[in-house]
């Protein structure tokens, strides 16, 4: 039991640290509608002028921006939650030999920053005439993103209880139809959580996009952001609005997967 | 329904030997209850019949069938887990009908099925229910109903009473045993407890340390133990060992251990072997019946008298064995003389 002393003090650090988060937010907010051309500080409130969204989409063409990114992300995140789940299940519930030596491969794309690879990459894929293409942007990142989500469908699967499997097993249900059918509708929150984790990461990846596409109608929202604010950096309020954009998809992906995503964080931590 | 066969079964873990040279045949309609203490290898005997573990060295019959090579699914069995493993986002009815579906058994036969195993446990009004609705002893039903709607050759059941509460696992324990009567389904029954094994099998194998023991009917085991690990493993409270030098005796088998159960330890009276002296060491008062532990010299007896005895810790008593009841074994392989 805590104190009441205890729980106010509890809700105070809270209260401070979620401020300290929700500043910076309400702060781009603000500055985001602020009066065009304005003279207002950054993060003061300025009244409602939403004419700069209209501005900043069209003169950052944020439409082929975002529809790049829908692409790019879509596909990732599809492609990779489907391979993560097969790959989790088997390394999570079937023996196999090699089975530990090719987990710490998969690994291995989780440890290794895109930073370390994207020259080598760059060439391959040049290469492969793959270049200024989204299967440059596509193909790497399922890689990525598999690494982590076969990781994060594993750890699921071993907590699992395999009496389930195997009651499954007996009662004449094969390997397949046991994933889908008996562990998938219970693994839901671990991937919904997997889903959100690996949209807001590839969405929000740079740097691949500024290496492998030059095209503009190729771009993603967070590379157009870039550009846009190298041409607009007086615009403190088109700047602020362009970055609303571009983060609103994650933000609308969270809250529409929230329950599910914190459900999922929690299934990991405390059994039972 | 059919017969089982375990021959020369061996199960190895790296370098840990599970289950060495287990034979036993189990016959038609049986109930037999593999009994041990943990890490005898009596769930890993019952796990290698379901076809979830390899099996190392030996073969398993069931019928006339080797089944070594055989996978689970095809081996026609049901098997009752500890924790239920019940299927938790379907309802009873779904649970219960999953393995009929899987085999592609119509419809209306499953629904008859489905509803005559609910009929059978009383889980007719829980059919909708998912098993996050259910008691601990409603899932225990639902379990068992599974494994009963499949009308398999050999029910294997993995300790499925040990997450009851003591009262509902005396019930179902009948209950199980009731229905095993009724169906004459070949029953594979894994337990730790000996009280278990006693009340419901037909024959109890017993095992320790990846072997079998000594396998026979509960009296058999109980009056004619094989060695001092069985004498010692069924009945409880435990058979007392004991040489008669320890305790200052003369015993027809000079040497050899001397194992008595409480029964035939009893409050000194003119008949018995005795009298022995000894201080009390704990006193169990049951009501109907008490037993006192008493320490003779190095050896501890049990001490068996009806109704509530007036006893302290420490005091001395005099009592006096039944001749009938000793048994002797090799102080050397403990095997019974």
């Amino acid at each position: 039991m805590t104190s009441r002393a205890e729980q106010s003090l509890g809700y105070v650090i809270l209260g401070l640290f979620s401020l300290i988060a929700l500043l910076p937010i309400v702060g781009i907010l603000f500055t985001a509608l602020q009066e065009p051309g304005g003279l207002a500080a950054f993060g003061t409130f300025d009244g409602l002028h939403f004419e700069n969204f209209k501005t900043a989409w069209e003169e950052g063409n944020f439409g082929s921006y975002l529809k790049s990114s829908v692409i790019v992300s879509v596909s990732v995140v599809a492609v990779a939650v489907l391979l993560s789940i097969m790959a989790g299940y088997a390394f999570g519930l079937m023996r196999f030999r090699g089975s530990t030596v090719l987990f710490y491969l998969f690994l291995l794309g989780l440890m290794v920053p895109t930073e370390a690879i994207i020259v080598p990459l760059y060439y391959d894929l040049r290469e492969l005439k793959l270049t200024n293409t989204y299967w440059a942007l596509i193909l790497p990142q399922i890689a990525t993103s598999v690494a982590f989500g076969t990781y994060w469908m594993r750890t699921y699967f071993r907590t699992v209880p395999r009496s389930l499997v195997e009651a499954a097993r007996l009662d004449g249900a094969s390997s397949w139809f046991t994933l889908w059918r008996v562990l998938l509708p219970l693994a839901r929150p671990a991937v919904l959580t997997m889903t959100v984790l690996l949209f807001m990461w590839t969405w929000n990846e740079f740097l691949l996009a500024l290496v492998m596409v030059s095209d503009e109608g190729l771009r993603t929202a967070p590379l157009g952001l870039s550009f846009f604010q190298g041409r607009n950096t007086s615009e403190l309020s088109l700047m602020a609005a362009a970055s609303v954009i571009v983060a609103l998809p994650v933000v609308i992906v969270y809250v529409f997967l929230q329950r599910h995503f914190i459900r999922g964080m929690l299934a990991g931590a405390v059994k039972g | 329904m059919a017969e089982v066969r375990f021959e020369k079964v061996g199960k190895r873990y790296g370098t840990v030997d599970a289950v060495r040279d287990f034979t036993l045949e189990i016959v038609d309609g049986e109930f037999m209850v593999l009994v041990g203490p943990s890490g005898s290898g009596k769930t890993t005997a019952l796990r290698m019949l379901a076809g979830l573990e390899a099996i190392t060295s030996g073969s398993i019959f069931i019928g006339d069938r080797e089944v070594n090579q055989v996978a689970p699914r095809e081996r026609d069995i049901a098997m009752v887990f500890q924790d239920y493993a019940l299927y938790p986002q379907m309802t009873v009815f779904d649970n219960l009908a999953f393995g009929l579906r899987r085999r592609k058994v119509p419809s209306a036969d499953i629904k008859r099925r489905v509803e005559e195993a609910a009929r059978v446990l009383d889980l007719g009004a829980l059919l909708q229910r998912r098993p996050g609705q259910l008691s601990g002893g409603q899932a225990q039903r639902v379990a068992l109903g599974r494994a009963l709607v499949r009308e398999p050759q050999v029910f294997l059941m993995d300790e499925p009473l040990s997450n009851l509460d003591a009262k509902l696992r005396t019930q179902t324990r009948g209950e199980i045993r009731r229905l095993q009567l009724q169906v004459r389904t070949t029953t594979v029954y894994v337990t730790h407890d000996q009280v278990e094994a006693m009340t419901m099998g037909d024959r109890i194998a017993v095992m320790n340390d990846g072997v079998l023991e000594q396998v026979g009917t509960p009296e058999e085991l109980y009056e004619r133990p094989a060695n001092r690990f069985v004498a010692g493993f069924i009945g409880s409270p435990a058979m007392s060992f004991f040489t008669g030098e320890e305790v200052g005796l003369t015993l027809p088998r000079n040497g050899a251990v001397v194992g008595v159960r409480p029964e035939h330890v009893r409050p000194w009276r003119e008949g018995l072997i005795g009298p022995l002296r000894g201080r009390v060491a704990f006193v169990e008062a049951l009501g109907r019946e008490t037993f006192v532990g008493v320490d003779v010299g190095e050896a501890r007896l049990v001490v068996f008298e009806e109704g509530r005895a007036a006893h302290d810790v420490g005091d001395e008593i005099e009592f006096g064995l039944v001749e009938s009841g000793l048994r002797y074994f090799s102080a050397e392989s403990g095997a019974a003389l």
